[in-house]
This record gives structure tokens, sequence and C-alpha cells, in this order.
């Protein structure tokens, strides 16, 4: 991996990053700026490696070429909501909390902040396993956020939400650019890209080179 | 960070995989089940009982281990993320899943010791809690290697169950892992056997198995860290022992 000069604070700097599966090549040189204070809609076919490029922004996996620069913290929020079955929604906050040098009372504070923004059942107690899809989604969100992240990426953070918290969802995407962040969210709801100040479209046939420019 | 905030990540990951694996009633207790008739099915055939089900208990701790890697195969990564270190997820599993296999192993100690009447009870202890804490990390490691529990599954019963079957003297049954701790429990039926080098095998066997599963657990949770804009320059830096 190529060794670049890091990002200035706040933002997201992707310069020709490539990845490949096996014979498929999933990005090609892809090249994308998000500023302090931006909101970016990440759209594009199913299989144009939207989340592949989000999952490569955040560190989970590993780019073939090219690199990534991430000017502070990131908070990812994965579109499938990936946590332990058997725990509660409040050791999920103390455990990732924790990861980020927040103490126990201070995690639960913040985190029951942000999950009655979205809605969460106030004083639920039932392990993630019995919760449904959107509420599960409102948690993923809310440890995404429970650091105070300079930069947010949101892989369709809304799967499974009802109407009134989809709608608050976009209000909120505001609320973090006007906060200073750098928000990029993964999404097919054509209806709100009026919403994002740009839209970024990956596109599916195998050469990719300069698709982070379109905005 | 200071060493006690890495406590404290350690004391947190050790209450969470407490807390996420004593739900799993069903599959405990048939994990427990599973040697404890083992044994009490040979109970009256001698010798042999005691070292199928100290050995056997390999499936009750190893198990265990299993459930607690693959459960959390989505969540380690973004603990990563979120600023755990590697050690620390380990660590944490092993504050868990030590004193869990212990208190195990003490259990299964006095029910053996006391119907099967070895030679040596505080052998019989010390082999089947050689039996329970090599367990951990050869959890661990199979628990990283592969994708879902199914896989898992199978190897822990086929690992345990070749060491069970096979003639202790052979070749093959030496290699596995669990070869020490059978030896030590074996040894406690008379008032000679080998304690030793059975007991240097199996400090040897789970340290080479920790750090093959430091390997495969770094592997799966790698995450490519991103230095802020104050630091130096490099972009990508790996998790620390990562590949």
């Amino acid at each position: 991996m190529e060794t670049v000069g890091s990002a200035p604070a706040g933002q997201l700097v992707v310069s020709q990053v490539s990845k490949r599966f096996g014979r498929l090549m999933v990005l090609d040189r892809v090249d994308l700026v998000v500023r302090r204070g931006e909101v970016i809609a990440l759209t594009g076919e199913n299989g144009a490696g939207k989340s592949t490029l989000l999952r490569i922004c955040a560190g989970l996996v590993r780019a073939d070429a090219g690199v990534v620069r991430v000017g502070g913290r990131i908070g990812y929020c994965p579109q499938a909501p990936g946590l332990f079955e058997l725990l509660t929604a409040d050791d999920h906050l103390v455990m990732f909390g924790r990861g980020a040098g927040i103490g126990r009372a201070e995690s639960l504070r913040l985190g029951h902040e942000i999950l009655e923004e979205f809605g969460y059942p106030r004083h639920d107690r039932s392990v993630t396993r019995d919760l449904s899809g959107g509420t599960r989604q409102k948690l993923n969100l809310a440890l995404a956020l429970l650091a105070d992240p300079a930069i947010l990426l949101l892989d369709e953070p809304y799967q499974g939400f009802d109407r009134g918290t989809y709608v608050n969802f976009w209000d909120h995407c505001r609320t973090w650019r006007d906060a200073g962040k750098a928000v990029v969210v993964v999404t097919h709801m054509l209806a709100e890209l009026e919403r994002v100040d740009r839209v970024v479209e990956l596109p599916a046939h195998p050469s990719r080179l300069d698709a982070g420019r379109a905005g | 960070m200071s060493a006690m905030e890495s406590f404290r990540r350690v004391v947190i990951m050790g209450e969470m995989h407490g807390r996420d694996l004593t739900k799993r009633h069903a599959a405990l207790g048939l994990l427990v089940a599973l040697p404890l008739s083992f044994y009490l099915s040979s109970a009256g055939t001698g010798d042999k009982a005691i070292v199928a089900g100290g050995v056997g208990m390999a499936f009750a701790v190893s198990g265990a281990t299993l459930f607690s890697v693959l459960s959390s195969g989505e969540v380690d990564q973004r603990l990563v993320l979120s600023g755990y270190r590697l050690h620390e997820l380990l660590l944490g599993r092993l504050a868990f899943l030590g004193p869990l296999g212990l208190a195990l192993a003490a259990a299964f100690g006095a029910l053996m010791s006391t119907v099967s009447d070895p030679a040596r009870p505080w052998l019989t202890f010390v082999g089947v809690a050689a039996v329970a804490l090599l367990s951990i990390p050869f959890g661990l490691a199979v628990g990283s290697a592969v994708p879902r529990e199914l896989e898992g599954t199978l190897i822990l019963i086929g690992v345990v169950g070749m060491q069970l079957a096979m003639s202790p003297t052979s070749t093959l049954a030496r290699l596995l892992p669990f070869h020490g701790p059978q030896v030590l429990i074996s040894s406690s039926l008379s008032a000679d056997g080998p304690i030793a080098w059975p007991l240097a095998l199996t400090f040897l066997y789970g340290a080479a198995l920790l750090v093959l599963a430091r390997v495969l657990v770094a592997r799966r949770v790698a995450v490519t860290r991103h230095v802020p804009p104050t630091r130096a320059t490099h972009t990508h830096r790996p998790e620390p022992g990562s590949p």
C-alpha cells in the first residue's frame, strides 16, 4: 500500500482505490473526496462496490491499490446489523464506548440520548436477537455515533426504519453536516438525493475510472 | 493509552463474553452432557472411563470457546475499529473462559475421583485442568479458522474423537493436541505414571495453539488504521500482529 500524507481534519480522501474479488474487478481506480461539513450520497447498481468502498474507507477491507486518507475518527454503520445476538443494547453501548475510552456511565448516557433521538424503545432490555431489523439498525447507528466521529460512513443505515424515523434520519444528516462532520451515505433512495450536498454514482461496468469525480 | 485503560477493556470484554455465553443454556448444557455421558456410560469398565471423561471434557470447553468466537465474528472487527487492540479481545475471552474451564474441570475431577477412585486423585484434577486450559486456545484457533459453527464443531468432534479412539501409544495420537493431558489422566490411575513430560507437552502445545490463534484472529479482525492528520505520513497502518 502506497504511503502519502494524511487528510486535513474532518476530510476523507480516496485516491485511485482498486479492489478485486477473485476475477471480479469491483472497484477500479476510484477517487472520492468528502469534505468537512459535507453529506455525500453514494449510489450505484447492486454490485457496483458501494459497500466495499465504504468498508475500505473504514479500514475493514484492504484495497488492492490506491490510498485512503482520513482526517479523524471514523464512525461506521454496516448494512447488516452485526451485533452480539444475546446481549442488550446497553451491553453494546458499554462495550463500544470502552473501545473509544468512554466509561460505562457516560457511554450509557450518550447512547441513550442518541437512541432516543431515533425513537428507540425506552428502557428496552431485550437482547438484540429479539429486536426488529429497524430497531437493531438504530442501535448500530448509535454505536457508530457514540464516540462523536468526524467522519460518518453509513451503509444504508435506515433499513427497516419506520417512515417517521426514516425522515428523521435525513434530518439528522443535515445536523451532522452543520456540526462539521463528513458524511457518506450509501443509498438507493433517489427521492432523498436532494437532501445531500453531492451524489457520487459508482458505475456498474468493469471500468470505474474516475467514478468518484462525478460530483 | 494507559495500562489501566487496557485492563478495563479486557474486563469489559470478559464480562460481555460471559453474558453472551451464559445465555446459551441449551448449547452449554449439551456440551457438558456429552463428556459426562462418555464417562458415566463407561464408568463400570475400569480405567478407560476416567480418560474418556477427562479428555471428552475438551468438547465442553473448546465448544464453548468456538461459540464465543463465531458468535462475535462480525462484531470483533468493528470493536477493533472502535479502538480495541487485538490482545484485549483475546485476553477478554481468556478472562472469562479460563475460570469457566477450571470450574468445569474441578467439578469433573471431583466426580471422577469420587466414582473411579484413582490412585492419585490430585493428578486427575491436574490432567482435567490441563484439558480445560488447552481447550481454550484450541477452540480459539478452530473458531478463527472456520467460517461457521458447523465446520468448527465437526473439527472438534474429529480431533477429540480421534484422541479418544486411538491408542495413546500410536504415533498419530502423540501428535494430537490432547495427548499430554491424556497421559496425565492415565498417570493418575497408577502410582508411577509420568508427569513432567506430559505437563511440558501440554504447555508447549498450549503456547503453540495460542500463537496460532493470535495469528488467525489477527487475520479475521484486521483493521487498516488511518493515521490522524497531526501524525506521521503512513496512510494505512495494519493492526499490530496482523499479516
